[in-house]
């Protein structure tokens, strides 16, 4: 019962994703556009491009979306509304994640397409950049919580947000979890204008539909995780629980798809060098000072 | 007694015996190091399978990055990486396969004939566990992690350098010059 309630949930969520996206890029606000556009995508004809490895071009698209419903699973949207809680929920939402990676791979390999292969390739350039940032302030947000369990932490906030409590570390992972939504200004492996879609380039019709609505569980996965880690979860006043970690989850999306709106694309070799020569070693202080913290203020 | 744990421990098992057969059977790099990397994640299902949740979990996760970072070296460094032209890239058949049967037998031997002490009859809770492993890893295993973790890392950088494509001796003269 619970898993249909959040999978109802993130089905809703997904929806205000795409109006938002649409709203934030094109200046259009349309309730229904996402709507068409997935009947547009599915009555469409789904191309099979020449020579693919046809098992890669199925599956990738299908791996996205298992990926990222899977770390969706261990995201509380109040105490009860968890599909999973894992006592190491925050570690597997990292696992989950990882296999984004995976898809991806797959999927600029699978269609034999110099531009989906190089967006694939790329976005392995770009895990290396971010996933220390990914792994590293969640290591300071359970050194503070005492446990992996993402109920856990949400509990551990209750006095005090994480993003008033570790704000660099906030920063770092915001960030990095924009890189690994390959969102705006990172979306070096599907970069339109310039790949001609990347990774998405091949694909279209079911196949294509199929790979957005992962991206957008992806996008608002990410969100709510950043909401468990550092905005309190679940907790606010007057509200329902479930309603305040909607309310903070779509804020966070809305913040995430902003800064994209209005920061141009970052070339992969500048991400690189800035995830590794800055990113690293504030996330090591992060991890540091909430060491100190900790002994200071419990 | 075959319980419904047993029973998934073992197909787990089997997929991940499958794919490692998997990684051998296909010509195209990248089918292959997606097939070991299925293979750990199988792994991490029997760990998962057997309540040792913080070691599944970690499993899975550090097996998706590295066998992807794997799949690009080797589309880098393989002559035919998408398979397409059905090339031969095995080699030292003989020696492989001697070597691949007797550490078989030796693990066998080893898993078999070992003293495993008593079995546990109920599991630690998840965080018991993984401070105990943490304990573990800073204690006595702390030398063998070390030296594996140096390993990796001076293959990786032996294996970047071989790569690199020496320059022509006469653009090191010219470079000279420019200084």
């Amino acid at each position: 019962m619970t898993t249909l309630l959040v999978l109802l949930l993130l089905a809703v969520g997904v929806y205000c994703v795409a109006v938002l996206e649409a709203w934030i890029t094109s200046g259009r606000f349309r309730l229904a556009a996402p709507a068409y556009s997935a009947m547009a995508l599915l009555g469409r004809e789904s191309n099979i491009p020449r020579k693919p490895d046809l098992l890669f071009f199925e599956v990738g698209p299908v791996v996205l979306l298992v990926a990222t419903l899977l770390a969706a699973a261990v995201i509380p949207l109040s105490p009860d509304l968890i599909i999973t809680d894992l006592a190491t929920g925050a570690l597997f939402l990292n696992a989950a994640l990882a296999y984004v990676l995976v898809a991806l791979i797959m999927a600029g390999w699978g269609p034999n397409g110099a531009y989906a292969m190089i967006g694939g390739w790329r976005f392995l350039g770009q895990l290396v950049a971010y996933a220390m940032l990914i792994v590293m302030p969640i290591t300071a947000v359970a050194m503070r919580a005492e446990s992996l369990a993402t109920t856990d932490i949400v509990v551990s906030q209750a006095g005090l947000w994480n993003i008033v409590y570790q704000p660099l570390g906030f920063i770092l992972f915001f960030v990095a979890a924009m890189g690994l939504a390959f969102l705006p200004p990172f979306d070096l492996p599907t970069a339109k204008g310039e790949l001609a879609g990347g990774v998405e380039a091949e694909y279209s019709g079911v196949r294509l539909a199929v790979f957005r609505l992962g991206r957008m569980v992806l996008v608002i996965t990410l969100a709510a995780a950043t909401v468990t880690f550092y905005l309190g979860g679940w907790q606010g006043p007057w509200f329902a629980p479930w309603l305040w970690s909607a309310i903070k989850i779509l804020l966070v999306t809305a913040v995430m798809l902003l800064i994209g709106r209005y920061v141009p694309r970052i070339r992969e070799a500048h991400l690189l060098a800035w995830c590794w020569k800055l990113g690293i070693p504030l996330a090591l202080l992060n991890i540091f000072m909430v060491g100190i913290l900790l002994v200071v203020i419990p | 007694m075959i319980t419904g744990q047993s029973i998934f421990i073992g197909f787990f098992g089997v997929a991940a015996v499958w794919f490692g057969i998997v990684v051998f059977r296909t010509f195209s790099m990248v089918r292959s190091a997606i097939a070991l990397l299925f293979s750990q994640t199988a792994l991490g299902a029997m760990f998962l399978t057997m309540q040792a949740e913080f070691l599944g979990v970690l499993q899975i996760m550090m097996m998706a990055t590295e066998m992807s970072i794997m799949a690009f070296f080797m589309v880098m460094f393989m002559m035919d990486p998408g398979g397409m032209g059905k090339m031969e890239m095995t080699h030292q058949k003989r020696l492989s396969l001697i070597v691949g049967l007797v550490s078989f037998v030796g693990a066998v031997a080893i898993a078999i004939f070992i003293d495993w002490g008593p079995v546990a009859t109920t599991v630690a809770d998840t965080a018991q566990q993984t401070k105990a492993l943490g304990l573990e890893l800073l204690g006595r295993s702390m030398l063998v992690f070390e030296m594996a973790g140096v390993t990796i890392l001076t293959a990786m950088i032996a294996a970047t350098s071989v790569a690199i494509q020496p320059l022509p001796l006469s653009a090191i003269k010219h470079k000279k010059d420019r200084v």
